[in-house]
Order: C-alpha cells, then sequence, then structure tokens
C-alpha cells in the first residue's frame, strides 16, 4: 500500500461542503475506497481530473462526478497514471500497486485473440467459465472480461448463474444477458431483455437438480442464439458461476462446463479447484488459474442478504428507487395458479417402481394462497395460459417479470401484489421463491 | 293413390254441401289408422299373405281416399305463391299462428311445408288461380328439391304431429365460431329479423310495403350497422390495447413480456437484434469444431508451473481495448499469492474429498478421451459408454422399430398410459373449422320442445332443443368428416340424424364421451 501524492484541498469543496481529496495515481496502480454501509452514510463522489481512468474496466469520463452510494467498493484503475478527486468522507481509502490487473489483462488479450481466430476461421468464439469460492471477486472479473470485450467491438453474452448474487435480474433465478456496452460506472450492465429463468432460491443446494437443469436450458437457447447471429457467436459467453466449490457445486460447475461446452476455465484463487477441474474436465478445455485481487473484501451474510434486498428493490423502482413506479393491484386466487418447483423428497421405497427420487425435484407442486404467502417473490412464467400440456414446460419457460405479494386477504381470496406493470398480470402462471421482500422504505 | 283422390276431390267440387245424414256419417267414422301388423320379409307364395297384404293394402287405401270433413268456417284461406314458393293468408290466421309463418311486407305468409302440413290436419285451404288445392296438389306442388323435399316433410309432419316446434335450419344466424368464441351476447332479435328478411327478399318485392314497415326495416338496418360497427369497435380495441400493455410491460419489466409468443419463449431471444450481422453463416459454427491451438495462445495460468514464464510479454496492443500498450508482468510474486482466501471444510467433508479424490482418476488418462478433440466427441463417448454400462439390450434400439418404452427411462404411470394409445382420442369438434361445407348434408331443422309452446315466440325462439338432418336409409351412413361438419354448425345443440325408411322414420344422434382415464396427472 502507498499512498503517496495525497493531498487535502477542502476549501474548494463544491458540493455542499463535502470534503474534497486528490489522488496522483502512477500508472498502473489503482485507487481503492469503500463507502461507509447504512441508511445513514453519506454518498461519495468521484470525478476524473487528469489523464485516462478506469472502474472495472469502464473508462471514466473527464470532469464527470460520479456517485456511489453506501456500502459501494470501488477500485478506480489507471494504465497511464491519473490524478482524480474523491468528494465525500469514505470509509477507506487508499492507492495500491499490487493489482492483478495485468493478468486480467493478459487473460483477456488471450480471450480476444481465440475471438479474432474465431472471425477468421468462421468459428465460434471463446466459452469461459468464471469459477472460485465465495469473495474472490468472480462478478468483478466477469464485468471487467465483458468490458474489455465490449470495448475491443466484440458482442459478449453475460451467463449468469449465481443464484444468489445476480447480476442481472433479482436474486433467485438464473439469466444470460447480451452485452452491447461497456458497464455504467455507477448502475453496472444496462439490462435489457434478458433471458431469466426461474429457480427461487438463493441457494443451487436447495434443488441442485433443478440447477442443472437451468443451466442445460440457457445453454441449448445461447447455442440457438450463436446459430442464427454470427456476433454473438464469436463474442462467445462468460459464466459466472456461485462461489460453491465441492460436493454438489462442484458437481454443477462440472455439469455447466459440459453443458455450454465450454473453452476456457477460469479459476481464481483456488489451487484444489484448479487441479480438481484440470482431472474432470477433458483435455481440450483450458484450465487458468488467476489470483485474486488484494482489493476484494468479504462480505458478510447480513451484507449479502441487504445487496439481495437492494436488487428487488431496484427491479421495482429503479437504480436507486428513483427511475421506476410499481403499481398495486388486488390479484383473485382464481385468477392465477401458484405453483412450487420441487416437492418434498419422499422414500424411496414409497415411490413406483422405476420412478426414482430425483424426478420430485423438477415436479410442480401447487400451491394453495394462504397468509404464508405473504412478502414472497413471485415470478411470472412465460408459459401460455390455458394451455394444460405446457404445464410441463413450465420449469422451462423463462420468467415475464416478477411480483411481490404484499398483502393476502383469505376471506375475499385476494392478495395484493406490487407489480411493475398495472393489470392485468400478463400470465396467470405463478412461481414462488423463497425469497421474501418487504417494500419498506 | 291418385286416381281416386282425385275423382274424389272432382265430385266434391260439384256437391261440396253435405247433407246432414253425410255430415253425421262424416262426423262418427272411425278414426282409427289401420294396424300395420308384422313385417314379412320376403314373399313366400301362401295364400293367406298374398290376402294379408291385399287387406291392408285395402286399407290404407281406403283411408287415404277418405274424404276429409271441415267446417268451412274452420278453413283459414291462403293462397299459393309459385314465384316466391310461400303460401299468403287471405283470412285470419289461426292458432297455429304462434309457432307457424312469418310476416313479409304486410302480408302473412306460411312456408310450404307448414302450409302442407295444415292442409293435411285441416286447418287450411290453399287456392292457386282461385282454385282449391286438394292435399295431393300440395305434396305435388309445394314439395320440391329447392325447399323441402318428401324425407324433410315426413320428418317435419312426423315430429309436428308429436307436438314439437320445428323450424327451418338457417345456417347464416348461427354465430360464427370467431363469435362463439368470443362468446359475444348474441342479439337474437336482430338473428330474427335477419331470418325474415331472408325470406321476404323475393324475386319480385312487393311494392305494396307500409310506412311502419319500411320505418322497422330501416330502424333494424341502423341497428345491424350499430351492433356491427360496435364488434368491430370491439375487434380493433382488443389489439390495440393489448399492445399498449405488452409495450408497457416491456418497458418497465426488464425480462421477456408477450413477445415471447411461442411455448420456448426463447426464439426472440435468438434474432438478430444486432441487425448488421444478419447473414447467417452456413458453416456449422456450434458444432464446437474448434481445436484451440493453446500453444499459441497465452493464458497467464499460474497453476501450471513449467509453461507459465517467470515473464509475461506485453500483449499485442491490437487485442485491448483503446489501443493500450502496456509492459511486460513479472508473475513470479503472484504465484504466492494464490489460495488468499481459505474455504472452510468440516473434517467430515475432507475426509470424503480425500477419499473421492483417491478414487477418482484424471479423466485425461483415458486413451479414448484424448483422442476426443472437442466437446461434441467427448459428450458422444459419454452418451456411448453411459449406454454401454446400462446394459440395455443395444440391438433393440438401433433399428427401424425401436420399444415403445426405454425401461431405464423414468416416467410417469401417465406418460406411460399415454405412450400406449396409439389411436389418440379425438373430440367431435376438433379441427373441425377447418372443412369446407358440402351439398350433400346439411341441417333442416331447427326442433323446439313441446312443453316450450305456450310460451313460444317466433321472433325469440331461443336455443332450440334440438337441429334435424334429414337422410335417407338408402344413402350411406354420414362419415366423419360430415358429422364434424354438422356438430360444428350446429355448436353446443345436438345434431339428429333423421332417417327416413319409406313411411318410418327413426331417429340417431352421435354422442361425444371421453374414455375414462386411470391416471390424472
Amino acid at each position: 500500500m502507498a499512498a503517496e501524492g495525497v493531498e487535502k484541498v477542502s476549501d474548494d469543496a463544491p458540493a455542499a461542503g463535502k470534503v474534497s481529496t486528490r489522488y496522483d495515481l502512477e500508472k498502473e496502480t489503482e485507487l481503492r475506497f469503500e463507502v461507509e454501509a447504512g441508511e445513514a452514510a453519506e454518498q461519495v463522489e468521484l470525478e476524473l481530473i487528469v489523464g485516462m481512468a478506469e472502474v472495472f474496466g469502464s473508462e471514466l469520463n473527464r470532469n464527470r462526478k460520479y456517485t456511489f452510494g453506501p456500502g459501494s467498493k470501488i477500485a478506480v484503475f489507471t494504465w497511464q497514471g491519473c490524478s482524480v478527486n474523491l468528494y465525500g468522507k469514505p470509509e477507506v481509502a487508499y492507492v495500491s500497486k499490487d493489482t492483478p490487473m495485468l493478468l486480467y489483462l493478459n487473460t483477456h488479450a488471450a480471450l480476444e485473440q481465440m475471438r479474432k481466430q474465431a472471425e477468421r476461421d468462421n468459428e465460434r468464439g471463446p466459452r469461459v467459465m468464471v469459477v472460485g469460492p465465495t469473495d474472490v471477486g468472480k462478478s468483478t472479473v466477469c464485468r471487467l472480461l465483458l468490458s474489455y470485450a465490449v470495448r475491443v467491438g466484440r458482442r459478449p453474452t453475460l451467463v449468469e448463474l449465481d443464484v444468489g448474487q445476480s447480476g442481472v435480474s433479482v436474486p433467485g433465478t438464473v439469466s444470460a444477458l447480451c452485452i452491447e456496452r461497456p458497464a455504467d460506472v455507477e448502475e453496472g450492465f444496462s439490462v435489457q431483455a434478458p433471458l431469466v429463468y426461474h429457480f427461487g432460491s438463493t441457494t443451487p443446494g436447495t434443488n441442485i437438480k433443478l440447477y442443472n437443469k437451468l443451466t442445460s436450458c440457457l445453454a441449448e437457447v445461447f447455442s440457438q442464439r450463436c446459430e442464427v447471429n454470427r456476433k454473438a457467436s464469436v463474442g462467445g459467453c462468460i459464466i459466472n458461476t456461485c462461489g460453491w466449490v465441492k460436493g454438489s457445486g462442484y458437481q454443477a460447475l462440472v455439469h455447466c462446463a459440459s453443458a455450454f461446452q465450454v473453452d476456457v476455465v477460469l479459476v481464481l484463487d483456488h489451487e484444489r479447484l484448479y487441479n480438481e477441474l484440470k482431472r474432470d474436465l477433458p483435455h481440450f478445455v483450458r484450465v487458468v488459474l488467476l489470483p485474486k485481487s488484494g482489493g476484494v473484501v468479504e462480505r458478510s451474510k447480513e451484507c449479502r442478504r441487504e445487496t439481495r434486498d437492494e436488487k428487488i428493490r431496484e427491479y421495482f423502482y429503479g437504480f436507486r428507487g428513483v427511475s421506476f413506479y410499481p403499481f398495486s393491484f388486488e390479484v383473485r386466487f382464481s385468477d392465477v395458479r401458484i405453483y412450487k418447483i420441487g416437492a418434498p423428497s419422499i422414500p424411496d421405497s414409497c415411490l413406483p417402481l422405476g420412478m426414482s427420487q430425483d424426478d420430485t425435484q423438477l415436479k410442480l407442486v401447487p400451491v394453495t394462497p394462504g397468509r404464508d404467502l405473504t412478502y414472497h417473490v413471485l415470478s411470472v412464467s412465460s408459459v401460455e395460459d390455458g394451455d394444460e400440456g405446457a404445464r410441463k414446460s413450465i420449469v422451462e419457460s423463462p420468467v415475464c417479470g416478477f411480483i411481490v405479494v404484499t398483502y393476502v386477504d383469505t376471506q375475499a381470496q385476494v392478495m395484493k401484489v406490487l407489480s411493475p406493470a398495472p393489470r392485468p398480470l400478463p400470465r396467470h402462471t405463478l412461481l414462488i421463491m423463497d425469497i421474501r421482500f418487504m417494500d419498506m422504505k | 293413390m291418385a286416381d281416386q283422390n282425385k275423382a274424389d276431390t272432382g265430385e266434391s267440387l260439384y256437391n261440396e254441401i253435405l247433407s246432414p245424414s253425410e255430415l253425421f256419417a262424416a262426423r262418427s267414422r272411425s278414426h282409427k289408422v289401420p294396424v300395420r301388423g308384422q313385417k314379412d320379409f320376403f314373399p313366400d307364395g301362401s295364400e293367406e299373405q298374398r290376402q294379408r297384404l291385399e287387406q291392408s293394402l285395402n286399407e290404407h287405401w281406403s283411408l287415404i281416399s277418405e274424404e276429409r270433413v271441415e267446417r268451412l268456417g274452420s278453413l283459414v284461406k291462403g293462397a299459393w305463391i309459385p314465384n316466391d314458393q310461400v303460401v299468403e293468408l287471405q283470412s285470419p290466421a289461426g292458432k297455429f299462428w304462434q309457432t307457424m309463418g312469418f310476416s313479409a311486407s304486410g302480408k302473412q305468409c306460411l312456408l310450404p311445408e307448414e302450409a302442407l302440413y295444415l292442409m293435411e290436419c285441416g286447418n287450411l285451404q290453399v287456392f292457386y288461380k282461385d282454385l282449391p288445392l286438394s292435399i295431393q296438389d300440395g305434396y305435388e306442388r309445394f314439395l320440391s328439391s329447392n325447399t323441402v323435399g318428401l324425407q324433410q316433410y315426413l320428418v317435419f309432419g312426423h315430429l309436428k304431429r308429436l307436438g314439437y316446434v320445428v323450424h327451418r335450419f338457417d345456417p347464416s344466424s348461427e354465430p360464427s365460431a370467431y363469435a362463439r368464441q368470443l362468446n359475444l351476447p348474441q342479439s337474437s332479435a336482430r338473428a330474427g329479423r335477419q331470418l325474415k328478411r331472408k325470406r321476404s327478399a323475393s324475386p319480385t318485392p312487393t311494392p305494396s310495403s307500409s310506412h311502419t314497415e319500411a320505418q322497422e326495416e330501416c330502424t333494424s338496418v341502423r341497428m345491424e350497422e350499430d351492433s356491427c360497427s360496435y364488434e368491430g369497435e370491439k375487434d380493433k380495441d382488443l389489439p390495440v390495447s393489448q399492445l399498449t400493455a405488452s409495450r408497457e410491460t416491456s418497458k418497465v419489466h426488464t425480462a421477456t413480456t408477450s413477445t415471447a409468443a411461442e411455448g420456448r419463449g426463447s426464439t426472440w431471444w435468438r434474432t438478430d437484434v444486432l441487425g448488421d450481422w444478419g447473414h447467417r453463416s452456413d458453416h456449422s459454427s456450434t458444432s464446437g469444431s474448434s481445436c484451440w491451438d493453446f500453444s499459441s495462445i497465452h493464458f497467464p495460468d499460474l497453476g501450471s508451473r513449467e509453461h507459465l514464464p517467470s515473464c509475461l510479454a506485453s500483449p499485442d496492443p491490437s487485442l485491448l481495448p483503446g489501443a493500450l500498450a502496456v509492459g511486460v508482468c513479472d508473475t513470479a510474486p503472484w504465484r504466492q499469492r494464490i489460495n488468499l482466501r481459505k474455504v472452510r471444510m468440516s473434517s467430515k467433508e475432507q475426509k470424503r474429498e480425500e477419499d473421492k479424490r483417491r478414487r477418482r482418476r484424471d479423466v485425461n488418462k483415458d486413451r479414448e478421451v484424448q483422442r476426443c478433440r472437442n466437446w461434441a466427441e467427448y459428450q458422444e463417448l459419454l452418451v456411448r459408454r453411459q449406454s454401454r454400462r446400462k446394459g440395455r439390450p443395444a440391438h433393440l434400439w438401433n433399428r427401424e422399430v425401436m420399444p415403445l418404452h426405454d425401461p431405464t427411462q423414468p416416467v410417469s404411470t401417465g406418460e406411460l398410459l399415454d405412450k400406449i394409445s396409439v389411436i389418440k382420442s379425438t373430440t367431435l369438434l376438433e379441427e373441425a373449422s377447418r372443412i369446407k361445407g358440402s351439398d350433400e348434408w346439411k341441417i333442416s331443422f331447427n326442433v323446439y320442445q313441446p312443453d316450450s309452446v305456450a310460451d313460444f315466440k317466433k321472433s325469440n325462439p331461443g336455443k332450440p332443443y334440438a337441429r334435424m338432418c334429414v337422410c335417407s336409409f338408402e344413402n350411406p351412413v354420414p362419415d366423419l368428416r360430415a358429422m364434424k361438419l354438422l356438430a360444428f354448425q350446429s355448436g353446443d345443440i345436438p345434431v339428429v340424424f333423421a332417417v327416413v325408411d319409406h313411411g318410418d322414420i327413426s331417429f340417431y344422434t352421435f354422442k361425444d364421451f371421453q374414455l375414462p382415464t386411470d391416471v390424472y396427472l
């Protein structure tokens, strides 16, 4: 850690008396700062004064103030050296010379080389899976690589398999998103028309069979897209996985690699996982071990739960809760069908001959609406109404959107829901999540 | 049959007025219809049979030739108008007007089959060119193939005698399949009027239509237009509102909305959103045939000690965003900084992992795996191995005729039963809308139940009890196509086939039913 060139200039604070701190960064160093978490915390603003800098692969504009809310953990990296101003009082702020950015950049260069070759030989581009334990910066590496790829004119696809901390949609889903521009420094990737599947829980362990099934679904749709869209095919995909790397979680990783037919696996900071994957994946898959960045902070359980809540709030109210205005209306029980995916397990001896236990994990169980439905997040399945034959495909159908049950009236047989769109619901097949959301702010 | 009857009517022209004794005789005449008895199927040449036949025939002849005696005052007068194929009433109609007849341009008219039936009942006397028609004349003149044939009339008469209200069926008055689907409120008054006008649309329209009638016509037309435009509006309205709704939802929902009309809802996602790369590669780029040469593509893999140079060469600026030029990278210090994040494991878990590791062997040690060059080949190999391991008799599956079900595949009982049912069950209305109409089979009559006669309204007949399709025993049995067609035309009202065997009429109907299934899933 080296904090040279820091000088406090508190007198010319334009933003309502906020403290302004200037940092002069040398070439290939980064400024890391964290904004205090909590309601009362002050926002921190960042401004690039001289030179060029980037935040997780997205370049900063000069003389524009970027605002970061409570709980943000930001690293401003510069390749050539720059000066930035921080307004406000961050919890921590320091300059570090020790960043693995060069290694990540080299990784990007190698992937870009593969894309070039794919373009030349009319092949498909690299499909990359990023694995590693929790809190090693998997999502950040994904964002970095995607932003770099977009900046050199590619159209890669982000496949988000982290059901706990989804970067695309609400938690409890797996999704795919076509990336067409670098991530916004404040908001992240712009979410337009993602492909979202309902999983229903924040950890793949609750229904590993369903998790693998959805992985296969995404892989199939992505392959179909590659077939018709050459640019998407060359761009390849970057798969973000969840941090569960042992037991069934590991099996899920191997399954994902096989379903997506990945070419490169990036293992972050976990040598044993690296060795296991080398052993269990065929030789033509390149497994690469990369270090984690020293700036990565471990998140507590509470912190994770808060991010999840924030993500759901963002879905309904927009970024920082100001751009969208959700609707609240009543839905009659008789108008909707609510299902939960996965039946409770039954002893094998109770099953019909030839049925295996695994089947129950993909089974649809009708949910009788009751008071315990309150605050649950429900996915609106895109399956056609009325089509009884389609019931089987509900599991494999993408999601139209999400609603939250805010109040259940068992007497009148209605429930009040929070919905991003006015009534009526676009479809009437609802899938219940384990995740609850209380609309308190 | 003809001669005697004609002679009789000829005679009665001259002595229409009967003497009291003759009238009394006619009154007290037995009204019994001769019994037909058992049917003989072939002549056995015996005298007994011949006699029996002759007697029966004589009884019938005498019944037909019998003079119909009615009070002149109770007879309603009508005139046959051959051009319009209707009988126009010239004196006030009787009680039958409640269920029969229609008014057109201020006149009360009867359809030929109604007129004939009333003639037979002794309620109506029809004149043609100012001469009364006999019943036989009625049969000859009124029944024709373009109005109502003899068979249809027999059915009509039979049902009327049983007390049913029978009307002609007009296919155009039925709501279309689309209207039925929308469940539009059927304005029955309108349908009735339409029916009326259709009938009154004679080739020679009578100019003597009164003013009020014309006005009524006019309003009805306007009403129709109104309702039409209303329907039109509704039609227009529907998709628009849907559209706006979907636009709004797609704006707010971050996920897919009604665009995902396809079952899987994935096609929209596949389509080329970029546009500029529309061309589709004929090359099978997704087959995974790519074979990357990783010896020329340098990943900064910290895991491989031997391949990673201690100093990474700076990457080609053309590959980097913003044409960055960066220096070399020393990898040595990074090797020390691996496994910084500890994964906590319980001792039990650790043991299990250890165990697994010992048992597990490197997939790449296998020679067959080494030979695979890409995922497609590898996955094929795995499938091959798995099927071998499962030990299902492979020879059964590589022929053209395969077993219906693979016992290793778990399916539910319902699915299995579904597989076994080779002939799928169908409903009568399935795909019926696509069948073109035919001339051979058509519905002739709407039949209303006798108990509804008391409050029956011709202008608003309500829902028929059944619909009659008249056919003969000589004709072929209706095929599935005809049945589907008729069932579709009739909608939710059952179609009854009235089968005429010379004089005898029998009724048949086809009912839709579902085979019971044992398992509901």
